[in-house]
C-alpha cells in the first residue's frame, strides 16, 4: 500500500510534464489536425535559455520567465514561418513538416552552440525530499503537481471564460463557422501556438530544473511521450490529453516497479504495447472526438 | 410529351462480350514493362556515374556508392508501402533490425559469437550458416515481422497506423538494447561477414525497382493505390482496405529487410542504434524529396539527398576547398537534410517528380500506340452508342417491352422498413422500396428529404437502425465493398474519382475487380466503356484534370465497369445545366443498356427524374411520400407541395 | 445600395460554379436568392462573405471592395451569414455560442445584445447553458440566426434557413423573416421554397447553373410559372 501511494505521486509528478505537453498537442491538432513533433523543440530552446542566464549567474526567478516566454515565441515564430503555408495540407504533410523543423532544431543548436551537452547546477530544492510519515516525498513532484494542476485548472476556465477559450472550440468544432462568427483564422492559430507554447514553457521549467543540461536532441523523448498521451486521451480532446499524461507517467512508474530487474529496460515497450492494443480496440482514443466527415 | 419520355432502356444492344482477364493482362504487361526499362536504365545511368566518380578516388568514394544502392534498397521498400498506400509508416526499419540481427547471429563465426554472446539462447553460438543462407532467413524473419505488424497497421488507419508503427520501432531497439545476452547490447556485435564493394548493393537495388514496379502494376498494387486515392470510393469499387494494405505492408517489409541486411553486411557491424528513429527520417525525407509516389521520384530522392548530405559532410568538415579555408561546421548534413525537407514540403508537397514515372513518359514520347481505330471497342461502341440515343424517341412501343440488352439480373433491390436514426434524428424512417431489374428508377425529394443516407444505407456507409436490403433473396449486409461485389455500385454526388490516376486506371480498378467477383454477370470492356462515355481521347490523362462533366462520366464508366445488378447514381446532374442534364439522359441509358444493370437515380430534380425514369419514389422527411409513374408523381398534389411549399395551389 | 456584385465567378477545380454573377441589394430590401440544387446559391454567399476566394469579379459592400476579404473582416463590417445546415457549435452552450458570435460587439454591449435575443428567441433563453447539441432543428435554426444578429449586422444572409425542419417549423421561420423586415433589416436570403419566399420578398433572383437567368420583383417572379418548370416537371 505505502509503494502503492509512494508510485502513483511519482507517477504523477512525471505524468503532469506529459500532461502539459499533451494539453498542447491535442489543441493544435483541434484546431489545424497538426500532430505538432516539433513542440518538444520548445524544452530544447527552455533548456539553453536556462543554461546561458544560468552560467551568467541570473537568477532562477528570472530565468525561468525568460524561459517560458522564449517558448512561447517560439512556438509562434514556427507556425508563423512553416505552419501557416501548409494549414491547408493534408495531415501527412504536415506531420512531416513537423519533423523537417524538428531535424532543424536539432542542427541548428549543433552549428550554433555545440553537439555536447551544456551543463548547469540544479537549485538545491529539486532534489530535497521530506518524509511524511511512511512515505519520501520530493518536494519537486509536489511542485511539478501542484503547478500542472493549476495550469489545468487555468486552461479550462480559459476556455470556459474567455473570448479566446470560446474561439479556440468553436475552431476545433467547425473552423469555417467560426470564422463567420468574426473568428480571425490567423488570430486563433497563432493564440493556439502561443498557449501551446505556454504550456510546454512550463511543462520544460518544472522538467529543466532538476535536469541541469541542455542539449540538441533533448526534446524528442518527452514530446514522443506527450504525443501519444495524447493520443490516448484521443488527439483534440483536452481532458483527454490531461487524463492521458498523468496515466501515462502513472503506468510508466508502475511497470518500473513491477518488472523483474532484468526486464527494466523494457519498461516503454511495455507501455507501447499496452497501447498499441488500446488503440486496435478504440481507434479513436479513450475520449471519443466528435469527427465531421461527410459524404 | 412525359409519357414516351418515360421509356425504359432502348432495345439495342452494346457489344457485351464478357472479358476473360487476357485483356486486363495484358494491360497490366503494358504498365510495368515501360516502367521497368524506364527506371532501371535510370539505375544503370547511376550507376555508371557512380562507377566514373568512384574510380577516381579512395574507398571512401565506394562506400559511398555502395551506401546510395543500399539506400535506394530501403527507400523503395518504404515507397512500395508509404507511396502506394498514402499511410505513413515509421517503423519499418524496426523490420530491418530484425531481419539484419536474425542474420548476422546465424551468420558470425561461432568463434566469435562464443566470446561476444557466449550466453545466447537457442545454441545460437554453435550456429553458423553461409551469409546467403542467413540473409535469406534474415528476410524471412522480416516477412513474418512485417505480417504480424501489418496485421494491426493495416486494420486501423491513417494516424493511428504510423504511431503505432511508430511504437514498433522503438520496441525492437528498447528490445535489442537490453537482451544483452543475444544482441551484445549496445555493444556492437562485429564480425558480421561482409559484402566487398558493390555489387550486391546495385543487384539488391535492381531487385528492389523491380518489385516495386511489379507491385505497382500488380492487381494488388493497383487495389492499394485505389484506397490511397480515396478510402470510400475505392470502399464502393469493391475494393477491401484491409487486404491490399497488408500485402503492401509484406512486401515492403521483405524489401526493407533485404536493405537492412545489406547496410549491416557492407558495414560488418550492427548495433541497436544503426536503426533509429533518426535513420528513418532520412530515409522518409529521400522519399518524400523526390515524390514517394512513383519509383522514379523514390530513386531521384535518394540520390539527391545522398549526394547532398555527402557535399554538406564535406564541407562541414572545414575542407581547404576552391582556394578558401571553409569552417569546420558540426550538423550541417542535417540542416541541409531539414532544409531540402522543408523546402520541398512548403512548395511541392507531392515531391520534386509529383506523378512522373520515366517508363510513363518513355511510352509517352517515344513508342506508339496502335491507332484508335484499330481497337475494337472503338469501332463498335460509337455505333452503338448512336443507336441507343436514336432509339428512344422513336420507340414508344418499348415501354411494355421488357429491356433488351445482355440478359438483365431477374432480382430485383428491395428495402424493407430501412431506417437509421442519428441521436434522436430520424433521417430515414421505414421506407420500403422495390427497383425492378434492368429498370430505371428514381428516388426523388427536396434537399434534406434524407436521399443521401438512404444511398448510404443501401452501399454500408451507414448502419440502418432498422430494416433490410436485398437482391432477390440474398440479404445484402456488411462493409460497401461486400455490398460493391454483391451488386450495387454507386457514383457519389460530390465526385469521387481517383484523382491522380489515369481515366483508363480509374475504370481499370473496377473491372478488375469485376473480373474477380462479378464474372457471371456480362461486362463491358474497358475500352468499350471509354468509347461509351466518350472518354477515349482522354484515356491517359489524370483524372483529376478532366472538367466536371467528363469527371462525372468516368464516375459512370467506373461504377458501370463493376459490372452491378443495380447502379446507384447519386445526383448525377448536380450542377449540370439543362442541356447537359438532357444529355446525361441519354448517357445513363446507354450505360444501362450496355451492361444490363437497373439503375436507381437520386435527383432533386424532379424535370431530370421524370425524364429518365419509369418509376418513382418520392422521399420527403426521410419517408415516402409518394410512388408511381413519373407522370403519376407530377400529378401528385403532394409532391407539388413539397417542392413549391405549402403557399403554391 | 449596401452589396454590389459584379460579374462574380468561382471555381473548384474542373467546375465553374458560378459564371459572372452580378447582383445588388439595397438598404432594407428582402431580396430572395432561388433556384434548383447545385444552381451556386451557397457558392455565391460563400463566395460573398469570402469563406471561398472568387476567381474574377467583385464583391462592394457598403461601397468598399471586400472581394475575397476575410470572413471574420466581413462580420466587422456588418456582413454576417447564416450558413447552410447551420453550423452551430454543438460543444457549445446556447449562451456560448452567442457570446462567441458577439466577439465583435464591444464588451459592455455584448449582455445586452444577449439578452435581445433572448427576448427575440423566447425558446432559447430557456436552454442558456444547455449545449446547442441538444436543441432541436428548429432551435438549431434560431440559434443560428440569433448568433448572426449578435453583432448587428447591416445585411444579414440567410442560407436555405428552412432546410430539413418540420412544416410548421417552417411557418415560424418565416414568421421571423417578416420579424425580422419590421424591424427594417436588410436580408439576402437563399430558399428552397422558391414561391412562398419569392411572394414576401421585395425582390428575387433566379440562378440556374451557376447564372442569374431572371430577376424582378418578389411576386412578379413567383407569379412566373415558366420558370420553375424545371423544378416540378411539367405542372
Amino acid at each position: 500500500m505505502t509503494q502503492f501511494v509512494q508510485n502513483l505521486i511519482d507517477g504523477l509528478g512525471n505524468g503532469s510534464t506529459y500532461a502539459l505537453l499533451a494539453v498542447g498537442v491535442s489543441m493544435l491538432f483541434g484546431v489545424m489536425h497538426l500532430v505538432n513533433f516539433a513542440h518538444g523543440e520548445l524544452l530544447t530552446m527552455g533548456a539553453y535559455v536556462i543554461y546561458a542566464m544560468r552560467s551568467n549567474d541570473i537568477s532562477w526567478w528570472v530565468a525561468i520567465p525568460v524561459a517560458i516566454l522564449s517558448a512561447v515565441v517560439l512556438s509562434m515564430l514556427i507556425e508563423l514561418v512553416a505552419f501557416r503555408r501548409v494549414r491547408a495540407a493534408s495531415a501527412f504533410t504536415l506531420l512531416l513538416t513537423s519533423f523537417a523543423i524538428e531535424i532543424l532544431s536539432h542542427a541548428a543548436w549543433r552549428i550554433g552552440v555545440s553537439s555536447t551537452p551544456r551543463r548547469y547546477e540544479a537549485p538545491d530544492i529539486a532534489f530535497k525530499v521530506v518524509e511524511l510519515g511512511p512515505f519520501n516525498i520530493e518536494i519537486w513532484d509536489v511542485v511539478s503537481i501542484l503547478v500542472a494542476v493549476a495550469c489545468f485548472v487555468g486552461t479550462a476556465i480559459m476556455l470556459r471564460t474567455t473570448m479566446f477559450g470560446l474561439a479556440i472550440r468553436a475552431a476545433s468544432e467547425d473552423f469555417d463557422a467560426a470564422r463567420l462568427m468574426g473568428v480571425r483564422a490567423n488570430r486563433v492559430i497563432s493564440g493556439a501556438f502561443a498557449y501551446a507554447g505556454l504550456l510546454a514553457g512550463i511543462a520544460g521549467a518544472i522538467w529543466l530544473v532538476r535536469r541541469g543540461q541542455a542539449d540538441p536532441r533533448m526534446g524528442a523523448e518527452p514530446l514522443l511521450k506527450a504525443v501519444i498521451a495524447a493520443i490516448i486521451g484521443g488527439l483534440g480532446s483536452l481532458p483527454g490529453a490531461v487524463v492521458g499524461g498523468l496515466s501515462l507517467g502513472v503506468a510508466e512508474v508502475y511497470f518500473r516497479s513491477w518488472l523483474p530487474s532484468d526486464l527494466q529496460g523494457l519498461t516503454d515497450s511495455f507501455v507501447f504495447v499496452v497501447i498499441a492494443v488500446l488503440f486496435v480496440v478504440r481507434p479513436q482514443g479513450l475520449f471519443n472526438v466528435r469527427t465531421a466527415e461527410r459524404v | 410529351m412525359a409519357a414516351d419520355r418515360t421509356a425504359p432502356l432502348a432495345r439495342t444492344v452494346t457489344v457485351a462480350r464478357p472479358t476473360v482477364g487476357a485483356p486486363v493482362r495484358s494491360q497490366l504487361r503494358s504498365v510495368a514493362l515501360p516502367s521497368l526499362v524506364g527506371n532501371l536504365g535510370f539505375l544503370v545511368v547511376i550507376l555508371a556515374i557512380g562507377a566514373l566518380y568512384a574510380s577516381g578516388g579512395s574507398s571512401a568514394r565506394d562506400l559511398l556508392i555502395g551506401d546510395l544502392f543500399v539506400n535506394l534498397v530501403l527507400v523503395l521498400g518504404f515507397q512500395v508501402f508509404i507511396g502506394n498506400t498514402g499511410v505513413l509508416s515509421f517503423g519499418h526499419l524496426g523490420i530491418a533490425s530484425v531481419a539484419a540481427y536474425t542474420m548476422a547471429l546465424l551468420a558470425v563465426p561461432s568463434d566469435r559469437k562464443t566470446v561476444l554472446i557466449p550466453n545466447a539462447p537457442w545454441g545460437i553460438p554453435e550456429i553458423e550458416l553461409s551469409p546467403l543462407a542467413a540473409s535469406l532467413i534474415g528476410i524471412g524473419a522480416g516477412i513474418a515481422v512485417a505480417f504480424l505488424l501489418g496485421l494491426v497497421a493495416a486494420r486501423t488507419s491513417g494516424l493511428a497506423a504510423t504511431m503505432i508503427t511508430l511504437a514498433f520501432l522503438a520496441i525492437v531497439r528498447q528490445v535489442a538494447e537490453n537482451r544483452k545476452d543475444l544482441t551484445g547490447g549496445a555493444q556492437n556485435l562485429s564480425s558480421v561477414p561482409r559484402i566487398d564493394g558493390w555489387t550486391w548493393p546495385v543487384v539488391g537495388a535492381a531487385i528492389a525497382v523491380g518489385v516495386a514496379v511489379m507491385f505497382r502494376s500488380s492487381k494488388v498494387g493497383r487495389y492499394a493505390v485505389a484506397t490511397r486515392e480515396d478510402e470510400l470510393a475505392a470502399g464502393a469499387m469493391g475494393v477491401e482496405v484491409f487486404r491490399p494494405r497488408l500485402i503492401a505492408f509484406v512486401v515492403s517489409g521483405a524489401l526493407v529487410a533485404l536493405g537492412g541486411i545489406l547496410r549491416v553486411q557492407s558495414l560488418g557491424s550492427i548495433g541497436p542504434s544503426q536503426f533509429s528513429f533518426e535513420f528513418t527520417i532520412l530515409i522518409l525525407a529521400m522519399l518524400v524529396v523526390g515524390g514517394m509516389r512513383t519509383v522514379t521520384g523514390a530513386i531521384a530522392g535518394t540520390v539527391l539527398i545522398t549526394v547532398g548530405k555527402e557535399v554538406t559532410r564535406f564541407l562541414g568538415d572545414g575542407p581547404n576547398f576552391l582556394g578558401f579555408d571553409w569552417p569546420v561546421v558540426d550538423g550541417l548534413p542535417d540542416l541541409f537534410l531539414a532544409g531540402a525537407l522543408l523546402a520541398v514540403l512548403l512548395t511541392r508537397p507531392n515531391g520534386l517528380l509529383g506523378e512522373f514515372d520515366l517508363g510513363r513518359w518513355l511510352t509517352r514520347h517515344f513508342v506508339r500506340r496502335p491507332a484508335r481505330a484499330a481497337t475494337p471497342g472503338s469501332e463498335s461502341a460509337p455505333e452503338a452508342g448512336d443507336a441507343a440515343t436514336a432509339d428512344v424517341p422513336t420507340d414508344p412501343v418499348v415501354s411494355a417491352v421488357a429491356p433488351a440488352g445482355p440478359a438483365p439480373a431477374d432480382e430485383a433491390l428491395t428495402t424493407a422498413g430501412l431506417g437509421v436514426v442519428f441521436g434522436g434524428f430520424t433521417a430515414v424512417d421505414d421506407v420500403s422500396i422495390r427497383v425492378e431489374p434492368g429498370r430505371i428508377h428514381g428516388l426523388i425529394g427536396p434537399n434534406g428529404a434524407g436521399k443521401t443516407t438512404f444511398v448510404n444505407l443501401l452501399t454500408g456507409l451507414v448502419e440502418p437502425t432498422t430494416g433490410t436490403v436485398r437482391i432477390g433473396d440474398r440479404e445484402l449486409t456488411g462493409a460497401p465493398y461486400r455490398r460493391a461485389r454483391a451488386g450495387v455500385s454507386r457514383t457519389f454526388q460530390n465526385l469521387r474519382v481517383f484523382p491522380a490516376l489515369t481515366v483508363r486506371e480509374n475504370i481499370a480498378i473496377a473491372d478488375l475487380v469485376a473480373h474477380d467477383h462479378r464474372s457471371h454477370r456480362p461486362g463491358v470492356s474497358v475500352d468499350e466503356l471509354l468509347a461509351l462515355s466518350d472518354l477515349e481521347h482522354m484515356a491517359d490523362r489524370s483524372a483529376a484534370t478532366l472538367d466536371y462533366g467528363n469527371q462525372r462520366r468516368l464516375e459512370i464508366a467506373r461504377a458501370a465497369a463493376l459490372r452491378p445488378d443495380f447502379l446507384l447514381l447519386d445526383e448525377p446532374t448536380s450542377g449540370m445545366s439543362s442541356a447537359e442534364s438532357l444529355a446525361m439522359v441519354d448517357h445513363v441509358r446507354r450505360i444501362a443498356t450496355a451492361i444490363g444493370s437497373g439503375v436507381l437515380v437520386i435527383d432533386h430534380d424532379l424535370g431530370f427524374i421524370t425524364n429518365i425514369c419509369e418509376y418513382v419514389t418520392v422521399l420527403d422527411q426521410g419517408a415516402v411520400l409518394a410512388e408511381g409513374t413519373a407522370a403519376e408523381i407530377q400529378r401528385d398534389q403532394r409532391v407539388i407541395d413539397a417542392y413549391l411549399g405549402s403557399q403554391h395551389g | 445600395m449596401i452589396l454590389e456584385v459584379d460579374r462574380l465567378t468561382t471555381r473548384y477545380g474542373a467546375l465553374t460554379a458560378l459564371h459572372a454573377v452580378s447582383l445588388h441589394v439595397a438598404v432594407g430590401e428582402l431580396v430572395a436568392l432561388v433556384g434548383p440544387n447545385g444552381a451556386g446559391k451557397t457558392t455565391l454567399l460563400s463566395s460573398v462573405v469570402g469563406l471561398l476566394r472568387p476567381a474574377n469579379g467583385s464583391v462592394r459592400f457598403e461601397g468598399t471592395d471586400v472581394t475575397g476579404a476575410d470572413p471574420a473582416a466581413n462580420v466587422a463590417r456588418g456582413l454576417a451569414l447564416v450558413p447552410e445546415r447551420r453550423r452551430i457549435f454543438k460543444d457549445l452552450s446556447v449562451a456560448e455560442n452567442l457570446r462567441l458570435a458577439g466577439a465583435t460587439v464591444p464588451k459592455s454591449q455584448r449582455k445586452a445584445r444577449m439578452e435581445e435575443m433572448g427576448e427575440l428567441f423566447p425558446v432559447l433563453r430557456t436552454k442558456w447553458d444547455v449545449s446547442a447539441g441538444y436543441l432541436s432543428g428548429g432551435q438549431a435554426q434560431q440559434l443560428a440566426v440569433a448568433r448572426a444578429l449578435m453583432c448587428e449586422p447591416k445585411l444579414l444572409l440567410l442560407d436555405e434557413p428552412c432546410l430539413g425542419l418540420a412544416p410548421t417549423m417552417v411557418d415560424v421561420i418565416f414568421e421571423l423573416l417578416d420579424q425580422l423586415r419590421a424591424q427594417g433589416r436588410t436580408i439576402l436570403v437563399v430558399e428552397q421554397q422558391a414561391q412562398r419566399v419569392l411572394s414576401v420578398a421585395d425582390r428575387g433572383y433566379v440562378l440556374r447553373t451557376g447564372e442569374i437567368v431572371a430577376e424582378g420583383s418578389g411576386p412578379e417572379l413567383a407569379g412566373r410559372s415558366d420558370l420553375f418548370d424545371t423544378y416540378v416537371g411539367g405542372s
